[in-house]
């Protein structure tokens, strides 16, 4: 089973900023509803576009459940646009 | 008699296994190890683009329905294609092989010919299994850790693919004079890049059943009785290692199809997404900056029967409108009951080409007008602008990933 939920929550993110191939490293976020989810690995991030606007998109997993980020590069927001999770 | 081609294997192909799977797989890390599906659209009915390795060892095949797969396989996750993502992978696996060669070319979104006779000495000196372990290496820490992919090496690009699709997944084969023949012996001819249905058929009405009797045919039956054509002859080659594919193919056409999202839609709402195909179509064609003077619109319908009209104009055109108002005119003859609707602009040229036209004042207007429409939709995302005919098209007619072309990538 499939189960995605789509969102589109203002977030709040601690970032690392450092070297190497993906220097920007969301590490732990904070959802609208006073939840804080470590994130364990950074699946993939591939950056976006709205028009110039450039959309930095961060697919994250905290070993529970799988989450879309999105960073406003322009805007300097975080927004979480989809939690998928109970695939078994 | 040509003989097999003796020269080092210089050139390399490299696919990206169940690649949009695999890129979802690697996205989304609780994916992983779990049977996907990669459709266009998620409902049972629509066909499946890419299954994961997990799904096609349980039996799921691309093109079939995810109804169908779930038979096989009830646990399969289907879910909507993100050409963003797939987009962003191959630019990687370009970047990273062009770092071995500038003699690069994509044959579509996820596999690729790298020509190594022109490349620096350095590269050349490496051995190019090496090289194709180090690309395999590169993609896990370049891309992400669950990147996988086969790399076939030969002389020629027909049996470098066919070198890349003897392990899979993550294999890394060599094809050379030496071992062309045990390779071959594992294979069918339908195996064979280029042979399907139709050309089995040639090649088992004069006795060919096999890759084997396939190499071990000669020119002239090849040529003059199976394929009546120059085409036996670049077989001829093509199996002993000799270069025939290494052609650049020019745009010829420019098209969309789109299977109706429900199959009671009025005629109206059809020609709204016909409407749509247009605007999308008329800006890919503007992109690569041409102008059509051939359109041709098909209709499948759910009794499977296929129709089609085409007309030619004495002008080239390239504006949505201008194709719409073609496609709509042609439309008007389509049968009832569709199921999939699709439109081709062909006798494509330049659109810079100077005409003199007796419309060349309405041309030069309508061109500006698409101009700044195109203009105002590169700043600010696509389908800021368009037709109010569309306003409620773009929750289904959504844009894909082109297979087998490069060109919008």
């Amino acid at each position: 089973m499939n189960d995605e939920t789509f969102l589109n929550e203002r977030i709040n993110v601690v970032a690392v900023f450092g070297e190497g191939l993906n220097p920007c490293r969301p590490i732990r976020f904070r959802r609208p509803n006073g939840r804080e989810i470590e994130v364990s690995e950074i699946g993939l991030r591939h950056p976006s576009t709205q028009g110039k606007r450039i959309i930095h998109v961060f697919d994250v997993t905290d070993g529970g459940a799988d989450y879309r980020l999105e960073f406003d590069s322009e805007r300097l927001t975080w927004h979480l646009k989809m939690e998928s999770d109970h695939y078994d | 008699m040509t003989e097999f081609n003796n020269e080092r294997p210089f050139i390399m192909h490299v696919d990206l296994n169940s690649c949009f799977a695999t890129v979802e797989q690697q996205a989304r890390p609780m994916l992983r190890g779990k049977p996907v599906a990669i459709v266009n659209r998620r409902t049972d009915t629509t066909a499946i683009v890419t299954a994961s390795y997990e799904a096609k060892v349980l039996g799921v095949k691309v093109g079939m329905k995810l109804r169908e797969a779930r038979l096989l396989c009830p646990d399969i996750i289907g879910l909507e294609s993100d050409p963003a993502k797939y987009r962003f992978v191959y630019h990687k696996l370009l970047d990273i092989m062009h770092d071995y060669s500038a003699h690069v070319t994509m044959k579509s979104i996820d596999e690729g010919v790298i020509d190594f006779h022109d490349t620096t000495a350095a590269i050349r000196g490496r051995n190019l299994e090496d090289i194709g372990l180090e690309i395999k290496e590169r993609l896990k820490t370049e891309i992400g850790v669950w990147m996988r992919c086969n790399v076939g090496i030969s002389t020629n690009r027909f049996l470098a693919k066919t070198a890349a699709g003897l392990h899979k997944p993550d294999g890394l084969d060599i094809i050379t004079p030496g071992n062309l023949r045990e390779v071959l012996k594992t294979l069918k001819l339908t195996d064979l890049t280029g042979i399907a249905g139709r050309n089995e058929k040639r090649l088992n009405s004069v006795g060919i059943y096999t890759p084997i009797d396939f190499l071990n045919a000669d020119v002239v039956t090849l040529q003059k009785v199976v394929f009546k054509s120059v085409v036996g002859q670049w077989w001829y080659k093509r199996l002993r290692g000799w270069e025939v594919d290494d052609v650049e193919s020019d745009v010829k056409r420019v098209g969309r199809q789109y299977v109706l999202e429900s199959f009671d839609l009025s005629y109206e709402q059809i020609l709204q997404r016909l409407h749509h195909l247009c605007e999308s179509v008329g800006s890919r064609m503007r992109a690569q900056n041409k102008a059509a003077r051939g359109i041709y619109v098909y209709a499948k319908t759910l009794d499977r029967t296929y129709w089609h009209a085409s007309s030619m104009s004495q002008i080239a055109f390239c504006s949505d409108q201008t194709v719409f108002v073609q496609a709509q005119r042609l439309f008007e003859n389509a049968p009832t009951n569709m199921r999939e609707i699709g439109i081709h602009c062909y006798e494509l040229e330049n659109i810079d080409d100077p005409q003199l036209s007796l419309f060349k004042d309405q041309i030069v207007r309508e061109r500006q007008i698409t101009g700044a429409i195109d203009d105002i939709n590169k700043q600010f995302g696509e389908r800021t602008i368009h037709s109010a005919d569309t306003l409620g098209t773009g929750i289904y007619v959504k844009q894909k990933v082109p297979f087998g072309s490069t060109r919008y990538l």
